[in-house]
């Protein structure tokens, strides 16, 4: 079987279970709306995935051109970056100066998307599209890397949420730096690169759920 | 035939437009939002046909990859329009971005009825009508959901849109590539259903809970 085949369909079934588990836990009425959009993060980039799948079954190829999977998984950046700026930030950062040092150091993970970018895509000898394409990937990752370091160092001053949710950011972190990576595979047309950070994406899908769950029971208790 | 989407659209339009004063209330603004996704359908035909142009006339790249932003993203901007300017209340935005959806599937299903008149067959029928409109549908309501947030959680409703718009293109585009092959056409056409009865039986089974509670 094809190996970006392979790689799209351990994708597809991690972030599915994911999908899942989060949409039986979270849709329901007065659910934390954290999860719902960490859920969505997921069944978007399920989406992806489905995408590349089937593009690949009819017609047998995704690196040639610009494919919409590509903005389903970068979507899903989109979902993890809504889930802690409109949501949980607010609650935790009032905007002062005690709090500086860690807004200030937590640009350090979109420092590390740019400074990739720049190595990886821009200066070296890859078509244009996908140098456009990795420009946006580093958007969308940049924003939503920042919040999740921002919110693995962050003091637990009032509530507590930030100790138990650790966890998750620290694998969203690894998530995005694997999607990264997918991405760099793909732009390389490298089967074996693309197959490893997906295997790597899959399971860190897989993983992420249980984790919020077991995050927000422990903060609740 | 030269002109026949303006022959259609004026044919299919006046007559609805026509009776909106004798409707009542809450089926008059259904009857609006089908309207202007008539509308959005004729004018989102102006700009895949420039794509298409451009792109040489390539209409597997353009109907997997091209359409279906452009259609999603036209069809959010009524409701954009209706959130910011009306009402950000959930069951409205969601009734009125579905009703966009089915107005422009109802016209992007009957010009290509006229365009093709002597290839279609039932079955054509019934996978347009079903699977085609229910696409339509989810995808707009999708963005709308996304929209209810315009003034409760302005943060949320700025990424939370944008995300949810991804997600409906991609989900188009899924549909729009399944449909177009030849082994796995029929994975399109239920692919709609598959994703619009969960969410209807979990919308009743909310209603059916709320109803109970409010009862007790």
């Amino acid at each position: 079987m094809n190996l970006y085949l392979t790689a799209n369909i351990i994708g597809f079934v991690c972030s599915l279970f994911g999908f899942i588990y989060g949409g039986i836990h979270y849709f329901r009425p007065r659910k934390a709306t954290y999860a719902q959009m960490i859920t969505l993060a997921l069944g978007c980039n399920a989406f992806g995935r489905l995408f590349y799948i089937v593009r690949l079954l009819t017609t047998g190829f995704i690196t040639g051109s610009v494919q919409l999977g590509f903005f389903g998984i970068a979507g899903s950046f989109m979902f993890f970056f809504s889930s802690n700026f409109g949501t949980l930030d607010s609650l935790l950062d009032d905007g002062s100066k005690t709090f500086r040092k860690y807004r200030l150091i937590a640009l350090a993970a979109p420092l590390a998307f740019i400074v990739l970018y720049v190595l990886l895509f821009l200066t070296a000898d890859i078509s244009m599209m996908w140098k456009i394409l990795g420009g946006v990937m580093t958007v969308f990752a940049s924003l939503s890397t920042y919040f999740n370091l921002k919110h693995l160092i962050f003091p637990d001053v009032d509530f507590g949420v930030v100790k138990c949710l650790r966890p998750y950011n620290f694998l969203v972190l690894i998530y995005s730096a694997s999607v990264y990576m997918e991405c760099f595979g793909l732009s390389r047309d490298n089967a074996v690169i693309t197959l490893i950070s997906c295997i790597i994406t899959g399971l860190i899908s897989a993983a992420m759920m249980p984790f919020i769950v077991r995050g927000l029971k422990k903060w609740r208790t | 035939m030269e002109n026949m989407i303006y022959i259609l659209f004026i044919c299919m339009v006046a007559p609805l437009m026509l009776s909106l004063p004798l409707i009542k209330k809450t089926s008059r603004s259904i009857m609006i939002f089908m309207l202007i996704g008539m509308c959005t359908a004729l004018f989102v035909s102006e700009v895949n046909g420039l794509f298409l142009r451009l792109l040489d006339n390539d209409i597997l790249m353009v109907t997997t990859t091209i359409t279906p932003a452009t259609e999603e993203i036209v069809k959010a901007l009524p409701v954009l329009i209706y959130a910011f300017l009306f009402t950000d209340e959930k069951e409205r935005l969601l009734t009125a971005s579905f009703a966009v959806g089915l107005g422009f599937a109802l016209f992007e299903n009957t010009y290509i009825l006229t365009q093709a008149s002597t290839d279609v067959t039932i079955s054509w029928a019934l996978v347009r009508g079903f699977s085609t409109a229910l696409m339509h549908g989810i995808c707009t309501a999708a963005v709308g959901f996304g929209m209810s947030f315009v003034k409760k959680k302005k943060k949320l409703f700025y990424c939370g849109t944008i995300s949810l718009l991804l997600i409906a293109i991609t989900y188009h585009g899924i549909f729009n590539m399944l449909v177009q092959s030849e082994s796995m056409k029929y994975f399109g056409f239920f692919l709609p259903a598959v994703t619009y009865i969960p969410l209807v039986v979990a919308m009743v089974m909310n209603y059916r809970k709320k109803n109970a509670k409010s009862q007790s």
